[in-house]
Order: structure tokens, then sequence, then C-alpha cells
């Protein structure tokens, strides 16, 4: 039965892809995006998102990220190759992808219409309480948002706990 | 008045040893580059530095800011970024061995954060000081 249970986890994971999103499997990325806020996963954005971000480093929302030449170009490798558009066999990646038109560039991944659909139910007051500030900070909630998953059971609001959507 | 002289840059030695020496090198850099534009230039004071790090200034982002917003006032402590609310590690190089290791890095929070809170990159001199007092911590 377990092994039953196993086999069809694997075929539908092969069918249908992968849950969340591709974790961060990048030490550059984690040392130099993650110091300062989330290190948010490169398949949450489109590459055309992650370039016009990485082409203006010195005012990346208000505060200067300027990188080593070395570093940017690493970087800005990482964000190519992983952006959401070629990880369309991770869940996230794809509805993320989906619900931004084409003539869309948005730099901020709380904009994108989907994350919007799927956060606009919370109360602001459980966004902008201290332990959480702002949408941006997944990981107050998202309890294994480092490991790429997003999944409902895996929310934990502060002073709230969990969400049913 | 030799021997003074001798004995002053002996002590002032065993104060800079305390860098590791990558750092110390950067701080000999910044040094020379002081001394460019001031002859009487001697040492670089962590009593300066404790007001630069400490002070608020208008930043980057239009908001009064100081250092201390995001590091606190006792760098043994772990700080946080008031924007993003991401924990920061301690800046005491006595309370985290990883600071103060590696100049790129040195140089790149100093860039970063000197526009973050002076909105305006620091001057060699100002350099100094901050990191002596950094080290002094």
């Amino acid at each position: 039965m377990k092994k039953l249970l196993i086999s069809v986890v694997l075929l539908s994971s092969v069918l249908f892809g992968q849950n969340g999103v591709k974790p961060v499997d990048n030490k550059l990325y984690l040392k130099e995006c993650g110091s300062c806020h989330f290190a948010f996963q490169a398949g949450l954005l489109p590459e055309r998102s992650w370039v016009k971000m990485m082409n203006d480093l010195e005012n990346h929302f208000d505060t200067d990220a300027t990188l080593a030449k070395e570093d940017y170009d690493t970087i800005m490798n990482y964000l190519k190759v992983n952006s959401s558009e070629k990880a369309m066999n991770y869940k996230r990646s794809r509805k993320m992808t989906n619900s931004i038109r084409g003539n869309q560039t948005p730099l901020k991944i709380t904009e994108v219409a989907y994350f919007v659909d799927k956060h606009n139910e919370i109360p602001l007051r459980l966004i902008t309480q201290k332990e959480v500030g702002a949408l941006s900070n997944c990981m107050a909630c998202h309890t294994t948002a480092d490991k790429g998953i997003y999944s409902e059971r895996a929310i934990q609001i502060p002073n709230y706990g969990r969400w049913d959507d | 008045m030799r021997k003074i002289a001798i004995m002053l840059v002996f002590i002032t030695n065993i104060f800079a040893s305390q860098f590791n020496p990558t750092i110390q090198e950067y701080i000999n850099t910044l040094k020379k580059e002081v001394k460019k534009g001031n002859n009487s230039f001697v040492d670089f004071s962590i009593k300066n530095g404790e007001n630069i790090f400490t002070s608020s200034h208008i930043g980057k982002k239009g908001e009064k800011i100081s250092c201390t917003s995001c590091h606190n006032i006792d760098l043994t402590t772990i700080g946080k970024n008031i924007f993003t609310n991401k924990l920061i590690e301690p800046l005491s190089p006595n309370k985290n061995p990883n600071r103060l290791i590696s100049v790129k890095d040195v140089e790149k929070w100093l860039r970063r954060n000197f526009k973050d809170v002076y909105n305006r990159v620091g001057t060699a001199q100002e350099k100094g000081d901050v990191l002596y007092y950094i080290n002094s911590k």
C-alpha cells in the first residue's frame, strides 16, 4: 500500500510537474541577495523582470545593492537560467508566469496577479504587524518558503495561526 | 623625543594589528589616500567612527536613519533591517568572527551603507574611522 502511494506521488510529479518553486541552489545568490531580504526564488519572476531589476541595483527599492562585477555576472546568469518561464514544471513558477501579461515587467513579486490573488483576503493588520511587516517577508508566515514550498499547510501567520483559504 | 616617537609608532602598530592582515592592508590604502589631501593626518579615530556610526542623517530613502537603526547601539547584538525585517548578524568582530574578514565584503557594505544612511559614498577618512570603531567593539 505504501509502495503504491509512493508510486502514485512519483508518477503524478512526473506527469504534472513539481509543486512549489525550485529552491535557491546558488550560494552566491543566497549570500548577496539574502543578506538584506528573503532570497526570493528565481522562479518567482520572468527573465525580463530580473534583467530590469539587475540593471538598476544602485536604486534597488531605494537601497544601494550594487555588486562587484564578477558577482553581478554570476547572479545575473543564475536568475536568467532559473527564471519563472524556464521553470514551468514547477507549479508556482507556472502560475506566476501565466498571470503576467506579455507587456508587463513586474519588479515586485507581490504585485504579480497570481500572488495578489493568493494574498488578497489576508487582513491588513496581519501583514503590517511587527512580526511580518510586509508581504515580501515570505518566511514570516510561509514556514517552508526557503525550501520553495508555499503550500497552505505550511502557513503559520503570527498571532493568527493557520490559514484556510 | 625620538624614543617617544618610536613608542608612539609601536603602540599604534599594536592597535592596528588587531585587524586581520588583509583588512589591515585595506586600512593602509585608506591611510595613504587620506594623507594625499591632509599632511597632518596621523591615524583614524574610534571616536570619530562612533559619531559616524551613531549620528542620524537623511538617507537614500529620504528618511532619517543611522547605522544603529539596523545594527543597534550595541554591536554585539543581532540587528534587524528596518525596511525588510531581515535579521542581521552582529557587526562586532569579537562577537561574530565573520566580520571584517574580506576586503571585498567590507568595501561593498561601506559603499552601500554610506549611501543608505548618508545618501553619498564615504570618504577614505570616514571609512577608516568607522572601521576602527567597529573593530573596537
